[in-house]
């Protein structure tokens, strides 16, 4: 009987086994043997290179500033979505009605396609667009937003946070709708400011909400590639260039596949390694505040 | 009854299991059918003009020839035409024939015996006498001596002039040397301070990504060196003084602030620039969103600026945007002389190529479109064409180097790019640039 019962266990969850065999274990494998060959998928000669992929990836400019790119994004990109998340997620919780409208309006731009939204972007920013012909015409400022390394990074990041606030805010309103109201009438009969009250109520008991959010954004800053590609191509001179930017280029540009695999599977280790680095002291913070 | 319903449930799951992964099978076949019919495939370029083309030939071959079947159908674009063509090679599902390739990308292709050269084909050279393509088909032999690619259209990269903003400083016509050049940037200057020489229509001047120097580099420098190999057989056999000229007119044009290297949204149409770097398939999209241009009137088109010592020069070589048809080696005998019989057909009547040329307003690859009387009445009706079928003569296609991706990189990266954006001395960024490509190259 119990062996019957193994069985229609291995039965229910074989969808789900066949689907992480086909789209996850097996184009694993694909890729680990990929990345010890040259072999462009079209050659009938493949010949084993060893690590000389990884190698070669290793010392290659275009890698390396892939790696400390995606560090910059998420220096840059996570402590805005947060603060714009919270912004929003503060706001709409304190309305006193129309709030889930409100919400909708937020989350809006997460729904919109990044290729729409960096069009868009680059249109703004032109130089011979309304902001920049303003700019030049009443302060003397002739900047080249996508063109110039900070301000590139700083544009790419800030329209990636005002995509992805929307969709934080929401988790945070959650949790900002979890703590009882009864503390802080506590806080406010003992005379707590808004200020206190906020980073010594409100911000350690959204940890639950705040751990999810700095996660998922931690998260996109490791595959940024859309609003890279249609804004700066990677530039300028690689300021931009991500992980998913230099693997679409080896792959599918210069059709390099072995390279690209290396690429990609160096890349899922410093992904794996940030991300469990960032989880070890998110969860460290939060047994500080109490939270195991 | 529990044994019955777990065997029940197997035979569900192994049901659904042969249903899913027979979606992921390929249903292309080329092939011959049951009725003893040929049937070859054609990939056309991601263009609903071209695929409007190509459908339209299939159907009039078809008609001539009961049994061959061409089934034409557009390559998809994404990730990109390139990765297309190689995950279809690579799973063994390429079409017959596919156009839409340049020199560079036949030259990968060759180099993994993707493609077959045209040349070991009896009908081939019939082909190209009847296309009246001898002279410019010279253009595209590979450095092993073979022709991979029957060139279907050649698109000179000409130089857009604005004639509007030229009269009002002056000048009647664009000028045609770099010293000439400079002296229109300095009365540009002094007049419009906003203004620049050049900005390009499509990225900017300091992008560094390899396809952009299709279209400003490769035309300058053609244009200085007479039509000077870059790249051949694997080593760099540039012409020094006229890479080096190029660099330091973009140096001088830097400095005097006459190139625009952000983003721009159309800015030879919103008379941000004087000059742009154009191709033929601009003009429908004028037509319908610039229609106040008018070819004569306040725009022209001319060959690139060159040296000054080659001021009295008649030809002047360019840059050829030119991409062809490419037959793949996947296929069978038969389908290879189905193949050829379809591309005969095709290129046998110039008829073909006139309504190439009216669906696509891309220039045919053919040596006599300005001389030849049935493209006349097209070329009168659209005057600025015919300046492109005339430069096809002199415009040189890509390089036939497989990493030709990583080396238009480089020569961005170290030479161009710095030179535009004023990071380094011609000379300097010429050699840096050198030092480079002769690394990667050995």
């Amino acid at each position: 009987m119990k062996k019957q019962n193994n069985k229609l266990g291995w039965l229910f969850t074989s969808p789900y086994l066949l689907f992480t065999l086909i789209f996850f274990a097996l184009p694993l494998g694909w890729s680990l043997w990929l990345a010890v060959t040259d072999w462009n998928m079209m050659s009938p000669t493949i010949r084993f290179v060893g690590i000389q992929n990884f190698v070669a990836a290793l010392y290659n400019p275009a890698v390396q500033s892939a790696f400390f790119v995606t560090y910059k994004f998420l220096l840059l990109f996570v402590p805005l979505a947060v603060a714009m998340s919270m912004g929003i997620a503060l706001l709409v919780n304190g309305l006193p009605k129309l709030k889930g409208l409100y919400m909708v309006a937020f989350f809006l731009p997460y729904l919109s396609s990044g290729v729409v939204t960096s069009l868009i972007v680059k249109g703004l920013l032109s130089y011979n667009g309304a902001f920049n012909t303003f700019l030049r015409a009443k302060l003397g400022l002739d900047i080249d937003w996508l063109g110039n390394p900070t301000t590139a990074i700083f544009v790419v990041s800030f329209m990636i946070a005002w995509k992805m606030s929307g969709y934080y805010g929401l988790i945070l309103i959650s949790g900002l709708s979890s703590i009882n109201t009864e503390i802080y009438e506590a806080a406010e009969l003992d005379g707590s400011s808004r200020w206190t009250t906020f980073w010594r109520i409100t911000f350690p008991m959204l940890y639950p909400s705040l751990f999810t959010v700095l996660i998922l954004a931690v998260g996109i800053s490791f595959g940024i590639f859309t609003e890279v590609y249609q804004l700066t191509g990677g530039g300028p001179n690689f300021a931009t260039n991500t992980w998913q930017m230099e693997i679409y280029n080896q792959a599918f540009v210069n059709l390099k596949s072995g390279y690209a695999s290396a690429i990609a599977l160096i890349s899922s280790v410093v992904t794996f390694a940030s991300i469990g680095v960032i989880r070890k002291l998110l969860e460290k913070w939060g047994e500080r505040n109490g939270w195991s | 009854m529990m044994k019955r319903k777990n065997r029940l449930l197997m035979v569900v799951a192994v049901t659904f299991l042969f249903v899913t992964l027979s979606a992921c099978g390929n249903g292309q076949k080329n092939s011959k059918d049951s009725s003893e019919k040929t049937t070859i495939t054609f990939w056309t370029a991601p263009n609903p003009t071209q695929l409007k083309y190509w459908k339209k030939m299939a159907a009039n071959f078809e008609k001539a020839n009961k049994n061959i079947k061409v089934e034409v159908s557009q390559m998809k674009e994404s990730p990109s035409s390139e990765a297309t063509i190689q995950s279809a090679v690579a799973s063994k599902t390429a079409p017959t024939l596919s156009e839409n390739i340049n020199r560079s990308f036949a030259a990968q292709l060759a180099d993994s015996k993707a493609i077959l050269p045209f040349n070991k084909e009896d009908t081939f050279s019939k082909i190209v006498t009847n296309r009246k393509m001898t002279e410019s088909i010279k253009n595209w032999q590979f450095s092993d001596k073979n022709q991979y690619v029957l060139p279907l259209y050649s698109n000179p990269i000409l130089f857009g002039w604005r004639l509007d903003v030229l009269s009002e400083l002056g000048y009647s016509e664009p000028p045609k040397t770099y010293s000439e050049l400079l002296e229109l940037g300095k009365k540009l200057k002094a007049k419009y301070p906003n203004k620049v020489l050049w900005a390009k229509a499509d990225g900017d001047l300091a992008d560094p990504t390899a396809w952009m120097r299709w279209f400003d580099f490769f035309p300058l420098y053609d244009a200085a060196s007479g039509g000077a190999n870059f790249i051949e057989n694997n080593k760099l056999v540039a012409d020094d003084k006229a890479g080096k000229a190029v660099f330091n007119l973009m140096s001088d044009l830097q400095k005097d602030k006459l190139l625009l290297t952000s983003k721009s949204t159309d800015p030879f149409e919103n008379k941000v620039s004087v000059m742009i770097d154009l191709g033929p398939w601009t003009f429908p999209n004028w037509k319908e969103k610039y229609p106040e241009l008018k070819f004569g009137e306040n725009y022209t088109v001319t060959t690139p600026v060159v040296p000054d010592a080659m001021k009295d020069k008649a030809e002047i070589s360019t840059y050829a945007d030119a991409k062809g048809i490419v037959l793949y080696a996947q296929a069978s005998d038969q389908e290879q002389a189905a193949a050829m019989k379809f591309l005969d057909f095709v290129f046998g009547d110039e008829k073909n190529d006139l309504a190439f040329l009216e669906t696509t307003s891309l220039i045919p690859a053919r040596d006599d479109a300005t001389e030849n009387p049935t493209f006349a009445k097209y070329f009168e009706e659209n005057p600025e064409m015919e300046v492109y079928a005339e430069n096809v003569k002199n415009a040189v296609p890509a390089m036939d180097n497989a990493e030709y991706n990583d080396l238009q990189q480089i020569l961005g990266e170290k030479g161009w790019v710095p030179v535009v954006r004023g990071e380094s001395k011609p000379d300097t960024a010429w050699k840096d640039m050198k030092n480079a490509l002769k690394g990667a190259l050995q």
